[in-house]
Parts: C-alpha cells; sequence; structure tokens
C-alpha cells in the first residue's frame, strides 16, 4: 500500500523530468503529463476509498524509525485533497493544451513540479518537509507567473515572488524557533504541544502566520489579486486550485495537530476571517476586469476556511473541509470559463464584453451555474458549504461571525451578477477585438469543455452532498482526534 | 406509494421542463400546448388526494437527502399546499395555453418555456416543501429563474430590471436563510411540520425576534411589501406570459404562503401579527395609490399587485380561520382576475401595440369578447357581487374587523383594507372606461379565439367561483386547519347576511364609483405628485455606492510597489509574534551553559559591519563585497559552531550567488537608484523592528534544552545504521533524503526559471578570457578538479563532501572554461545540454527511491554493502546513487547559469 | 547571546534591503534575510555543543546534526530562489533597462 503514498510526488517529479527531456515534442509532453495525471487521480481515489472508515495510511521514507524519519501519511482529508487537486491538474492541463499555452517547452515540467510540490504538503507529517514541498511548488510557481515573460507578467512577478519569499524565509525562522522550543519537528511528537508549552504555542502562530500569508488572509492578501491576474489563463486557474489551498491547508493540519485543544487562537482567527471575508469581496466588487474579480474573491473565500477553522470542533472543520473541496471545483471552473472568454473575445474587461451568452451558450451556462455555487444558491454545491458552515456557527454561538458571512454571501451574488451582466447578457461590444483567429468549432468545444466538465462536477457534488459531507466528517473527526493519525505516523 | 404521486407530480413538471427544448424546437411556439397538459396532469396527481387533504389529512413523502446537514426530501400536501399548487398549476396550464397564442411564431422559445417549466416546478416545489431548507432551496430557485426570465436575452432595459428584483429578492432571500438555518438550530430538526407542531421552541427562545425578523425579511422582499415593493413594476419590462405567471399568481405570493405556513410560530406571542397587518395593510394603500396614476395598463397591474399583495400578506398576518379563509379566497380571485387583466393587456397591446390607458378607446367596439373578459376581470377586482373577488373582499373585510391584538390594530387595518379597496375601485373601473369606453379610434378586430379562450376561462371562472362560492369551503377550511395547525369552521358565501363587512363593502363600492366620476379632477392633482424618491433610485444609489466602496477598499492593497506588500507581511508577523508572546506569557528557561568562544563575538561584530555596510552601501560594487564577506563571516561561524559541511557549502554558494550578482550588474547605472527620504525612514524603523524581534526570539528559543531525542539519535544511527561516519550527510541522503529530493527539484525548476526568463535574445559567445595564464591554467587545472569533485562526491559520506559540494567544485570547473573558451568549449567538454543533466539527476534520485520501495519495501530505503579489498573491508552505500543525482542537477543547474547569464548580449 | 545579535543583525539589515527599490537591491537582502533564518535554524540545536558531528566525536560534545541539515538544505533551496530574482532582475534589465520594477499598477 504504501507505493500509493509515494506515487503523487514520485510519479510527478518523473513526469517533469521526462517531459524535459521530451521539451521539443508538445504531444509526447501532453501525453505524459496527463498520463500521470489521470494516474495519480486514480491513486487518490483509491486511497479516499482506503480511508473512508477511518483508516489513515502510512508510508515510511526509507526504512528507519518511526520518530525520527519522514512519513508521508493519507489520512481522509489528504485523501480528498489529492484527488480534488489531481483532477484540477487534468482539466487545466487539458485547458491549457487547448489554448496553447504548453507551446513554452517547459509548461508541463513545470506543472507537474507544482503537483508535486502540492501532494507532497499533503502527505507529509514533518513540518520541515512541509517547508520543502511548499517551497517546490512556489518555486514552480514563480516560473509559471511569469512564463510569458511581458512587462505585466515581470511587475506582478516581482511582487509574487518577493511577498511569498518573505513569508518563507518567515516559516523557516518559525521551524527554527519551533525546534529550538520543542526538539522535533514531527506532527505526531508535536501534536497538542501548544497546549503544554507557551514556547511551543507563540512559535506556532508565528508558523500560522507565514502559512496566511501563503494562503491570502487579510491584511496580506493583496498580493494575491495583484499577481494571479497576470499569469495565463490556465496557470491562474492552476494556482486557485493549488497553491492557495496548499497553505490553507498547512494552516488546517499545524492549527489541528499542534494547537489541539488550545482555543486561545479562536477569536484572532473569527476576527481575521471576517475581515478578510469582507476585505476580499468589497475588493471583488469594485474591479471591473474578470480575472480581477475573481482573484480577490479567492481572498474573500480563504476566509470562510478560516473561519470554519476558527469555530473548530466537528462541526466547524467538517464544514471547512466540505467547503474546501468544493471550492476549489467551482473556483477553477470559473476561472477556467473566464479564460474561455478571453479566448474568445481577447478581453477580460467588463466593459469591453456583452451578450456572450447569446454566442456562447455553453460557456454561459457553466460559468452561470458554477457562480451561482459560488454566491451559494441552492441546491448547487456552494449552497450546502454555507449552510454547514452557518450551522457550525450557529451551534457554537459565534452569530457575529455567521452575520458577515452571510453579508458577504450576498455581496458574492453581488459581484457575480455584475460579471453576469456585464459579460454575458449586455450589448455586443461596438467592435470585437479580433483574437489570432476566430478558433474552429473544434478548438471551442476543447476550451469550453473543461469548464463545462467542472461546472457539471460541481452541479453533481450539490445534488449528492451527502456523500462528499460523510467524507468530509469523517476526515474532521481525525482532525479533532488525531490519535488515529498520530498512531500512523509513529507505527 | 400514494405518497409518491406528490412526488411523482413534482417529477412531472421537472421532466416537463427537461423536454420543453424538445417540443419548443419541433413545434415553435405551440409547444405551450402540451407544455400545459403536462401541469393539468400534475395537477391531477394531486387532486387524487384532494379527498383525504380535504378531510384535514396530510400527505407526506420522505425521502432522505443530505441526512448530515439536516436537509430532507420532505413533499407535504396538506390543504394550504394543495390550494397553492392549484393555483401554480392550474394558472401555469393557462399561461402555457396562452403564451402557444401570444409569442411571436417566427422566433425560437427554446429559452421562455424550458425556464416557465422549470419555474413552474420549483414553485410547486416550494408550497410542497416540508422540510425548511428544501423550502429554502425552491425559494432561491424561484429568485435565480425570475432573473433569467426578467432579463430575457440581455438588453439595457431588462437588464436593469432584472438585476433589482434579482438582488432585492436575493438580499431578503440569504436574511430569510439565515433565519432558517437559526430556525433549525434552535429547534433542532429541520422538518417544518415538527417546527410547527411546537412552536414554543422556536418562537419561545431567545433568539425569536431574531428569527422571525429575518424570515418576514424575505417573505417581504419576495412579496413586495413597501418598502420592497419598487423591482415589481420594473419587471415588468418581461414579456407577458412571465409578469401573468411569476409577478401576478405565483412567485409573489411565495411571501404570503410562507407567511400563512408559518401562522404557529407569529401568533404565538410578540408584535408579530401586527407588524404583518400593519406592513400589508399600508403597501395595500401605497400600491392602490401608485396604480391609479398610472397610465401604462401593465405597470398600473403592476402595482395594483402590490396593492393586493399588500392585502393578502395582511390577512395571512391577522392569522385567524376567518382570516386565513378570506385569504384563500382571496389568493384565488386574484390570481384568476389578475391573470385575466394581464393575459388580455398583452392582447391588446399584440392588436392596438399600445398600453397607454389614453390612447386606447372604443375597443368594445371593435373586441367585444376582449371587452367581455376584461369586464369579468374588473368587476372581481372591483369586489362587485356575484363575483369571487367581491366574496373575497367580504369576508376579508369581516376578518379584518376581528384582528386580535391591541385594540386600536383591527379600525386601523379595517380602516387601511377598506380605502385600498374603494382605490382598486376606482382604477379598476378606469381600466374598463379607459379602454372600452368612448369612440373607436384605430381599426382593430378580436383575436383568434385560441388566443383568447385563457383568459376568457380565468374570467368566467372568477363569476362561476363565485356563485358556487359554498363549493370553496372545504379547501378555504382545510387551508386554514393547515396553517393554524388545528381544525375550525369556516364559512363561505355569497350572503351572509346584512353584516357591517357587508356594509362595509357596499360603502367602499360606492365611495369608488364616486372617485371614478371625478377621475379626471384627481388626474390633475395627482400628476404633479410624486414621491420624493422612488425606490429603484434608492435602490440604484445603493448599488453604485457599493461598488465604490468596494473600490475604495481593494486600494489599499493593490499596490504594485513589493514594498508595500512587504510592509503589510512584516507588520502583521511581527504583531501577531508579539500579540502571541504577551498571550501566553511563557517564561524563558534557564540557559544551558554556553561555552561562548572569543571568536563568537568577533564573528558577530565583524558581521555587524558586514550587514551595516551590505545595507547601506550606495554603489553596486560596494553592497556586493560587503555582501560577500558577510557571506564569508557567516561560514565562519558554522565551522565555530561544528559544522564544516555547512561552511563549505555556504562559502561555495556564496561565491556562486556574488558572481551571479556581478553579471546581472552589467550594464546597470554604478549606484542605487535612492528611495525616498520616507521611504527610507519607514525601511529603518522596520529593520529596527525587525532586527530586534528575531534576536529576542533567537534568544528566548535557542540554547535551553539539551539536545533532541533526533539529534542523538541520528548521531548514533549515522555510522551504524546508514554506514556513513559524516552524520550531517547520512541524513541528508539516508534519513531525511526526502527533503532533499524536494531540494533538487527545486534547484531544477530554478535552473528552468533562470534558462526561460534570462536566456532570449542572448548570442551565444560570451566575453572571453584572452589572457594566456588563465587559459592555460585552465587546462591543466580541469582534469584535477574534475577529479576532485569526484573524491569528494565519493568521500561525502564519511567525511565533509557529499553530493552539493562535489558539483559546485565541477561547476567552477566549468565556470573556468567558460570563461576562456567561451560557451562553445564548455560544450565541447561537457556534450550534454543542462536542462538534460538537470532531468536526468531528478529521474536518478526517483529512480533510485522507487528502487529502494521495490526492493526494500520504503521509497528511498538505502542498502549498504560491504566490499571486500585487499586492505580490508569498505561500506559502500546505496545512498551514492542518490548522491550522483544530486550532483546531476546541482551540475545542471550551475551550467544552466552560466549559459544564461554568461552570453554576449547585444 | 552572541546569537541572538547576530540573527538581529543579518535579519534588520536584509530587512532595510528588501524593502528598498530595485530587484537587485531586494535580492541582496534576501540573502542577507536567509543568512538570519538559516544561523537560526542551525543554532536552534543548542550552540553549547560543536563538536563537528562525525562518527567518533562524543554524543555529549556533538553538536546537533538535524538542523545542520535543515540549513543545508536551506541554503540550496535559497539559493534557487536568489538565482531566480535574480534571472527576474536580468529580464527587467534588459526589457526596460533597469531593474526597478516599480510604476503605475
Amino acid at each position: 500500500m504504501s507505493w500509493l503514498l509515494v506515487l503523487p510526488i514520485a510519479l510527478p517529479l518523473a513526469a517533469a523530468a521526462a517531459t524535459i527531456v521530451a521539451r521539443g515534442r508538445r504531444r509526447t509532453q501532453r501525453i505524459l503529463s496527463v498520463g500521470c495525471a489521470l494516474v495519480v487521480l486514480a491513486g487518490a481515489v483509491a486511497l479516499v476509498w482506503a480511508t473512508r472508515d477511518g483508516e489513515v495510511l502510512a508510508a515510511g521514507m526509507g526504512g528507519w524509525p518511526a520518530r525520527f524519519r519522514i512519513t508521508l501519511v493519507a489520512d481522509p482529508f489528504a485523501a480528498l485533497m489529492l484527488t480534488v487537486s489531481a483532477l484540477m491538474v487534468t482539466v487545466c492541463t487539458l485547458f491549457a493544451a487547448a489554448r496553447g499555452e504548453d507551446e513554452q517547452p517547459y509548461f508541463h515540467s513545470l506543472v507537474q513540479v507544482l503537483f508535486a510540490g502540492a501532494c507532497g504538503a499533503y502527505l507529509t507529517t514533518d513540518i520541515f518537509d512541509l517547508f520543502v514541498f511548499i517551497e517546490v511548488a512556489l518555486i514552480a510557481s514563480y516560473v509559471l507567473l511569469t512564463l510569458g515573460g511581458s512587462l505585466r507578467q515581470l511587475r506582478a512577478g516581482a511582487v509574487y515572488v518577493t511577498t511569498n519569499l518573505l513569508a518563507s524565509t518567515a516559516f523557516l525562522a518559525g521551524v527554527a524557533l519551533l525546534y529550538g522550543a520543542a526538539g522535533t519537528v514531527n506532527f505526531a511528537e508535536l501534536a497538542g504541544r501548544a497546549r503544554t508549552s507557551g514556547e511551543v504555542a507563540v512559535a506556532g502562530t508565528f508558523i500560522l502566520g507565514a502559512l496566511a500569508v501563503k494562503g491570502g488572509l487579510v491584511p496580506v492578501h493583496g498580493w494575491l489579486p495583484r499577481s494571479y491576474p497576470a499569469a495565463s489563463p490556465a496557470v491562474t486557474a492552476l494556482f486557485s486550485g493549488l497553491l492557495t489551498k496548499m497553505g490553507v491547508y498547512a494552516m488546517f493540519r499545524v492549527y489541528c495537530t499542534v494547537f489541539q485543544g488550545e482555543t486561545t487562537l479562536r477569536t484572532p482567527l473569527l476576527v481575521a476571517a471576517s475581515l478578510t471575508m469582507l476585505l476580499g469581496v468589497l475588493g471583488a466588487v469594485g474591479r471591473e476586469r474578470m480575472r480581477d474579480i475573481l482573484s480577490f474573491h479567492m481572498a474573500s473565500q480563504v476566509g470562510y476556511l478560516v473561519m470554519a477553522l476558527g469555530i473548530s470542533g466537528v462541526a466547524g472543520l467538517s464544514a471547512g473541509i466540505f467547503f474546501m473541496l468544493q471550492y476549489i471545483v467551482v473556483k477553477t471552473s470559473l476561472f477556467l470559463c473566464s479564460g474561455a472568454v478571453e479566448t474568445f473575445e481577447g478581453t477580460g474587461a467588463l466593459s469591453e464584453l456583452g451578450a456572450v451568452a447569446r454566442r456562447r451558450p455553453v460557456l454561459a451556462a457553466a460559468f452561470g451555474v458554477s457562480a451561482l455555487s459560488l454566491a451559494g444558491v441552492p441546491p448547487l454545491s456552494g449552497f450546502f458549504a454555507k449552510l454547514a458552515l452557518l450551522q457550525a456557527a450557529f451551534v457554537a454561538h459565534d452569530y457575529a461571525v455567521a452575520g458577515v458571512a452571510v453579508a458577504v454571501s450576498f455581496l458574492t451574488l453581488f459581484s457575480m451578477v455584475k460579471i453576469w451582466n456585464g459579460v454575458f447578457w449586455g450589448d455586443p461590444p461596438a467592435e470585437r477585438r479580433r483574437t489570432a483567429a476566430t478558433p474552429t468549432r473544434g478548438r471551442a468545444a476543447a476550451v469550453v469543455a473543461p469548464a463545462a466538465a467542472l461546472a457539471a462536477v460541481g452541479v453533481a457534488v450539490g445534488l449528492g452532498a451527502e456523500l462528499l459531507w460523510a467524507l468530509s466528517a469523517r476526515a474532521a473527526g481525525l482532525l479533532v482526534d488525531p490519535a488515529a493519525y498520530i498512531e500512523a505516523v509513529l507505527r | 406509494m400514494s405518497a409518491g404521486l406528490v412526488g411523482l407530480s413534482l417529477l412531472l413538471l421537472i421532466a416537463a421542463a427537461a423536454l420543453a427544448p424538445l417540443f419548443a424546437r419541433f413545434l415553435g411556439r405551440d409547444a405551450g400546448y402540451p407544455l400545459a397538459g403536462f401541469f393539468v396532469a400534475a395537477l391531477g396527481l394531486l387532486a387524487v388526494h384532494a379527498p383525504a387533504v380535504l378531510d384535514d389529512e396530510r400527505v407526506v413523502l420522505s425521502l432522505s437527502w443530505v441526512p448530515g446537514l439536516d436537509v430532507g426530501l420532505v413533499l407535504v400536501l396538506d390543504g394550504l399546499s394543495l390550494l397553492f399548487a392549484l393555483l401554480v398549476l392550474a394558472v401555469g396550464a393557462v399561461v402555457m395555453a396562452y403564451s402557444a397564442r401570444y409569442l411571436d411564431p417566427e422566433a425560437s422559445h427554446v429559452r421562455v418555456y424550458t425556464l416557465l417549466t422549470l419555474f413552474g416546478a420549483a414553485m410547486l416545489g416550494l408550497v410542497l416543501a416540508g422540510d425548511v431548507m428544501l423550502l429554502f432551496v425552491f425559494w432561491e430557485l424561484t429568485s435565480v429563474l425570475s432573473y433569467l426570465l426578467i432579463g430575457g436575452r440581455g438588453g439595457g432595459a431588462s437588464k436593469a430590471a432584472a438585476t433589482r428584483a434579482f438582488l432585492v429578492t436575493g438580499l431578503g432571500g440569504l436574511a430569510l436563510f439565515a433565519g432558517l438555518v437559526l430556525m433549525t438550530v434552535v429547534a433542532g430538526t429541520g422538518d417544518v411540520r415538527s417546527i410547527l407542531a411546537d412552536p414554543g421552541v422556536v418562537a419561545g427562545s431567545s433568539l425569536a425576534p431574531v428569527i422571525l425578523a429575518l424570515v418576514l425579511a424575505g417573505a417581504f422582499t419576495k412579496s413586495a411589501q413597501f418598502p420592497f415593493h419598487f423591482w415589481l413594476p420594473g419587471a415588468m419590462v418581461a414579456p407577458t406570459p412571465v409578469s401573468t405567471y411569476l409577478h401576478a399568481a405565483t412567485m409573489v405570493k411565495a411571501g404570503v404562503y410562507l407567511v400563512a405556513r408559518m401562522t404557529p410560530l407569529f401568533a404565538y406571542g410578540g408584535p408579530w401579527r401586527t407588524i404583518i397587518v400593519l406592513v400589508g395593510v399600508t403597501t395595500a394603500v401605497i400600491g392602490a395609490s401608485l396604480a391609479l396614476k398610472q397610465h401604462d395598463l401593465k405597470e398600473l397591474l403592476a402595482y395594483s399587485t402590490v396593492s393586493q399583495l399588500g392585502f393578502l400578506m395582511a390577512l395571512a398576518g391577522i392569522g385567524t380561520y376567518a382570516a386565513l379563509a378570506a385569504m384563500a379566497a382571496h389568493v384565488l380571485a386574484h390570481a384568476l382576475y389578475k391573470a385575466t387583466l394581464f393575459m388580455v393587456v398583452g392582447v391588446i397591446d399584440r392588436e392596438a401595440g399600445s398600453r397607454d390607458i389614453r390612447e386606447l378607446t372604443g375597443l368594445r367596439r371593435a373586441m367585444p369578447w376582449t371587452a367581455g373578459a376584461t369586464a369579468l376581470a374588473a368587476l372581481s377586482m372591483a369586489g362587485i357581487p356575484p363575483f369571487l373577488g367581491f366574496v373575497s373582499k367580504e369576508e376579508a373585510f369581516a376578518a379584518f374587523l376581528g384582528t386580535p391584538g391591541p385594540g386600536w390594530l383591527a379600525p386601523l387595518a379595517t380602516t387601511l383594507a377598506a380605502a385600498s379597496a374603494c382605490l382598486t375601485f376606482a382604477y379598476g373601473a378606469r381600466i374598463f372606461d379607459g379602454a372600452f369606453e368612448g369612440p373607436l379610434t384605430q381599426k382593430l378586430f378580436d383575436p383568434r379565439r385560441s388566443f383568447l379562450v385563457p383568459a376568457a376561462l380565468t374570467a368566467l371562472a372568477g363569476l362561476g367561483l363565485g356563485l358556487a362560492v359554498s363549493r370553496l369551503n372545504p379547501l378555504a377550511r382545510a387551508a386554514a386547519d393547515a396553517a393554524i395547525g388545528a381544525p375550525g369552521e369556516v364559512d363561505l358565501a355569497l350572503w351572509h347576511g346584512l353584516t357591517p363587512a357587508l356594509a362595509l363593502a357596499a360603502a367602499m363600492v360606492t365611495l369608488g364609483f364616486v372617485l371614478f366620476l371625478l377621475r379626471r379632477r384627481i388626474d390633475r392633482a395627482l400628476d404633479p405628485v410624486d414621491l420624493p424618491t422612488s425606490g429603484a433610485r434608492v435602490f440604484d444609489r445603493a448599488y453604485d455606492a457599493t461598488i465604490a466602496l468596494g473600490r475604495r477598499s481593494g486600494a489599499p492593497f493593490t499596490s504594485s510597489v513589493p514594498a508595500v506588500h512587504m510592509g503589510w507581511v512584516l507588520g502583521a508577523l511581527a504583531t501577531a509574534a508579539v500579540a502571541a508572546w504577551l498571550a501566553w506569557s511563557p517564561g524563558v528557561p534557564p540557559a544551558l551553559a554556553t561555552d561562548e568562544l572569543g571568536a563568537d563575538q568577533v564573528v558577530a561584530g565583524l558581521l555587524a559591519l558586514g550587514a551595516a555596510g551590505a545595507a547601506l552601501a550606495r554603489s553596486r560594487i560596494g553592497a556586493v563585497a560587503a555582501l560577500g564577506i558577510v557571506g564569508f563571516l557567516v561560514a565562519v561561524l558554522y565551522v565555530l559552531l561544528g559544522g564544516p559541511d555547512l561552511a563549505i557549502t555556504q562559502l561555495l554558494v556564496e561565491t556562486l550567488t556574488v558572481a551571479l550578482v556581478v553579471l546581472v550588474f552589467r550594464k546597470l547605472p554604478r549606484t542605487f537608484a535612492a528611495a525616498g527620504r520616507p521611504r527610507r525612514v519607514a525601511a529603518g524603523g522596520a529593520a529596527v523592528v525587525v532586527g530586534t524581534l528575531a534576536a529576542a526570539g533567537t534568544y528566548a528559543f535557542t540554547g535551553r534544552r539539551g539536545i533532541s531525542a533526533a539529534g542523538a539519535y541520528f548521531l548514533r544511527a549515522g555510522p551504524d545504521e546508514a554506514g556513513g561516519r559524516n552524520v550531517v550527510n547520512t541524513i541528508l541522503v539516508d534519513f531525511r533524503a526526502l527533503d532533499t529530493l524536494g531540494e533538487i527539484a527545486v534547484l531544477a525548476v530554478a535552473a528552468v526559471g533562470v534558462t526561460v526568463l534570462a536566456s532570449s535574445a542572448l548570442s551565444g559567445a560570451g566575453t572571453r578570457e584572452r589572457s594566456l595564464i588563465l587559459r592555460e591554467a585552465t587546462r591543466v587545472l580541469t582534469p584535477g578538479m574534475v577529479l576532485l569533485a569526484v573524491y569528494f562526491l565519493l568521500r561525502g559520506h564519511n567525511a565533509p563532501g557529499g553530493g552539493f559540494i562535489a558539483a559546485l567544485i565541477a561547476g567552477a570547473t566549468l565556470v573556468l572554461q567558460h570563461l576562456t573558451g567561451g560557451v562553445g568549449q564548455v560544450r565541447r567538454l561537457l556534450p550534454v545540454s543542462p536542462p538534460t543533466l538537470l532531468a536526468a539527476g531528478l529521474l536518478l534520485a526517483v529512480a533510485y527511491g522507487l528502487a529502494g520501495l521495490l526492493l526494500g519495501g520504503h521509497f528511498l530505503q538505502g542498502a549498504i554493502w560491504q566490499i571486500d579489498l585487499s586492505a580490508g573491508t569498505a561500506k559502500l552505500a546505496a545512498s551514492l546513487v542518490f548522491d550522483a543525482g544530486v550532483f546531476l542537477v546541482v551540475l545542471g543547474a550551475i551550467a544552466a547559469y552560466l549559459r544564461t547569464f554568461g552570453g554576449d548580449e547585444g | 547571546m552572541t546569537a541572538a545579535v547576530i540573527v538581529g543583525v543579518l535579519a534588520a539589515a536584509g530587512t532595510y534591503l528588501v524593502l528598498q527599490r530595485g530587484l537587485v537591491r531586494m535580492a541582496l537582502g534576501f540573502v542577507l534575510l536567509g543568512h538570519a533564518a538559516n544561523v537560526l535554524l542551525v543554532v536552534s540545536g543548542g550552540i553549547h555543543r560543536r563538536g563537528v558531528p562525525i562518527e567518533g566525536e562524543t554524543v555529549g560534545r556533538a553538536a546537533d546534526p538535524l538542523p545542520q541539515a535543515f540549513t543545508l538544505t536551506a541554503i540550496v533551496i535559497g539559493f534557487g530562489m536568489t538565482a531566480f530574482l535574480l534571472a527576474l532582475a536580468f529580464r527587467a534589465r534588459r526589457d526596460l533597462g533597469d531593474d526597478d520594477l516599480e510604476g503605475e499598477s
């Protein structure tokens, strides 16, 4: 079984190397890349199946004693994140191929390394290893962001790289402080230490702060909408699905293991979450380009996730995990839709678009469905996620945060209506910007298909919400009571 | 099984929606007929249960949907839901039949038919829902479908109206959502019957005011109560079938339905009934007054709907048997006559091309049948016997007179209700008079029968049901019983005797007639009068203000200046660190005895100078030199701390970094561009804060515990288990090889990134050092350096060395070759391209790991082989292969940097 | 104590540089910040034991090898990052003539 845990890291790295060797032949690269992603997806689904009853799988790196080696562990949470990430990589790679973004010979290699880094971050049980894998994913993202070399990308890259480098350095310093206080970097050994050792709590808080920067929490969220929209559409979609969620996942993991039972951070987390939700969505409301709006939304939705983390408990964490999983699908679908619009219309600015629904009804439907899901309209997945979150908040008497969440939901709806009115309805723009060539039917379908497929997945998740909810609840149960997780690590 | 019929009814409509695109594509506008058939069939399925339901029984279909979140697929058919379902399905069928003749025969109607049918299904689901969340699902769906239907193809005016409607009902919807979730949490279940069976649990809880206020917010916005009424007239830009179905008959009634359904909660105690009644009658009066001012028939009808909705809402709020029975009757009456009027207006619009009441005269002579239908409807609306509208109005007055609650409520409510009735008569008469009396000015004909039949049907129904109103008694009673939750007495009749209600009704008719006679004088008085502001204008201003707020709140965070973002990061992290320290106040454990060497302090002092120099230097070369010195001193520090591997690596990396920086410096000005004074001061301040915190952190967190368990283990196990005397190296390639795998991945990607970014227009040659000495030295040194590199690679496991250092040495060789011979020479020495080296190293490392998995059961598992040599046994570790992979990647990276940065640019 | 001073000084200088104009100066700042973090990492193992962790060194005197390994990895990762940042500066210089990318957004 341990090869199932090694697969998500080893295979993408090997695929990255192979695609570097094959960098003249795009077709080979595409086959390698998509094939690898599909294989990992299958493996991840197998992991979800294997852990569906709360069982935790572990694989040690090297045959050394458990306490002193790095162990890769798949609990339901990690398995679910792996599945969604693999799905996103597959879909975004196909989208990039449809748009011709992979003409850059290193595109596929970089995506695979990003993928490997994300998978490693999900599976590792060692905080320094977490640092390494986050850096692996980040460096790949630095290169992907600036791949075109345009001035806009260089500027965005400057902001993105420097901010994240700073956060990474802070993260490393936090790890050093943690090791200095606790003498270990193993999650299992650190479990619950924040309750007993104030120093560990301080170091852990600092680490959470660094991770919050990577996730895009207020007030350190500005880099996200400043830099993400500069990347090419497929890359932005990929980032939204993989990168920020890595930071949030790490926050969940660190908070639930190290801070287990320690509730001092509850209020700060809820306050930060409220501010993030609010400022994120307000920022979105004020923008005029599709991807700018969607990027601000990413910051806002991270607020929801941190709200779930703050509420904690099985109810809160189940809601958070469910929210994160369905949100990745929905958000990526939205970015793919906006990318498709940009492909066909040549621009993402609301003022220059209009009446796209008449020309591209399938695309409009895909966008509409995903947008409504983001805003929490039933019976889509976003509705159930918000329902779960509100229920958890009310039960825990966190009324203020719940109120903010509802208000932000309205503003999310507001901004989605703004996009819909500006892009898909309205009158066609006076002069159509000509892209390279009007795409053929086949190519147009290939560009729209990924977005539509993900939108369909989102609808399915909504209608069959019980399945995902049960899995999320199982995952949350293990976060609240990590005994099985610890036992698996130290086995 | 029988309960399944209820579910089947809903499914039938959903199926109809799925089939609608096909019908529309093949039948064009005639698709309305088969769709109407579906509606009727669905009604038939429900009618099977009618006898039971009218006997106060409930038919319940309960399936599980998301039990984890307390959301069940529960459908309940009782008197109240049957009443509204009748409305939804019957009016739906009529509207479908009407659309088959109203819509343009040439255009495609796939969208309209599909959305309308879907809407019917959603509305049916809403009234049948027995689970609070399920109700909300359908509630929101109706809002979304309404948005899409109003917006039509997305043109300007439709867009604005649709947005207004959607956002207002959406806001209310979200309030409703919050209220319903709170209700579920307080009640412990989402099942409507359970919640209403014991109203005290919810209505008596401390959160009751919030819950009920939120629910009312949802109901009021949906049913266009004042002050949320303004979206309804705007929605009239939608085509007539849409206006008829959604905005007269069904969607807007949803709020009334909700209030009626929740009667036990509102009746439990508190001011709720009073609030609902007051809001209702206020809306009724205001709506009717505004209707009087309108000249566009459709707008007039819209305001009339607002007024009638207020009337209905007030009745639902009163919550007595009489009131609910009156509501039941009035819901039907209103639906019938309003639908007729809307459809007729559609007919007139089509035939006469105008909806302005001032331009249409004498149509009675040209369109007698149309005029007849209009007359019937207008009479019902005005409350003339024997129409249903009269019966419902009289019952309503009786109910108003019996309003429970504070003493002043009943008279006030009755007065306002009566006033609205009076105004209703006035504008009803106007409709009739305006359109049909007077001279004929246009050449027109009655439309085809099929166009008019639906409207005629509803008009006649209004008359027929009025005459046979006692037949409605079972339904009204069942509805009232279902709403209140207990059986009661209801008696709808055409003639109750001389009651105060009858007197009131008669008085209102008379007064209304007077108003009608005085209409021209009223018009002249009212025309200049306008509300100071309209709801629509308020909405638009709020909309713009929100966007402006959004723009301003995003601004501070979207700078292009990296320093701004980093400033936020530093500030946030510093605050978090300090706050955390204060929150937990961990004491600082005693420091272990440190044998601080004097050398430590010397290094520290020099470092301070070097760092300051690097920071403050204005010339680029100066800064780089200071940086190099700092790096060197850090390496010295590492040696002092017992890490020779670290020191060597640090030195080599530092050298490479300095070289790269110098290469980037070419063609940049010699000094740095200075930032403005305030920025430098701020940076200085930040530096001081960060430095202090870093020092404090180091002081407090390090050197205060014994060696960690892991460290002790590695010291022992490195030589024994991993076969290497250099423990740090064993950690890197054996114990924590996964970290190293990640590290080389980072390096490889960085090299790729450098290649992609910086290599574009570089020609290959590069500047060459022509110095003979250097070239000779290079030629001589190269083989030796290569051997040295290999030596360091092999010995790394047991002594300072290892793949990284070996690669750096080999890399230095490459640098020399490049300097003296250019890229061509390097290529001759190393015929493999850098990316291939990177890939090979990565693959080698991964393959080694997988081999360990296959052969040893663990990824990256090493092995130790004993080799018998003549001089004894030597231990060879398999992790050498891994180290070789590291070597290749680092070498490839250096080669990549060389090729990229070292090229010549034009 | 000395370690604290060293880390503090490096962090301060690095912070100052990182907030300046010009990608190269920022890169220098990151190098210094990296040094600070690395030194912190090494001393987190405890600076009262300074023996080189090689077989033969007594366990009581040998330095904690784990943070040293961490730091080695961090140095290499940091080097990769720095190289990329410098490549950004290089490209900016080539395209704009200057490594200062601050301008209108």
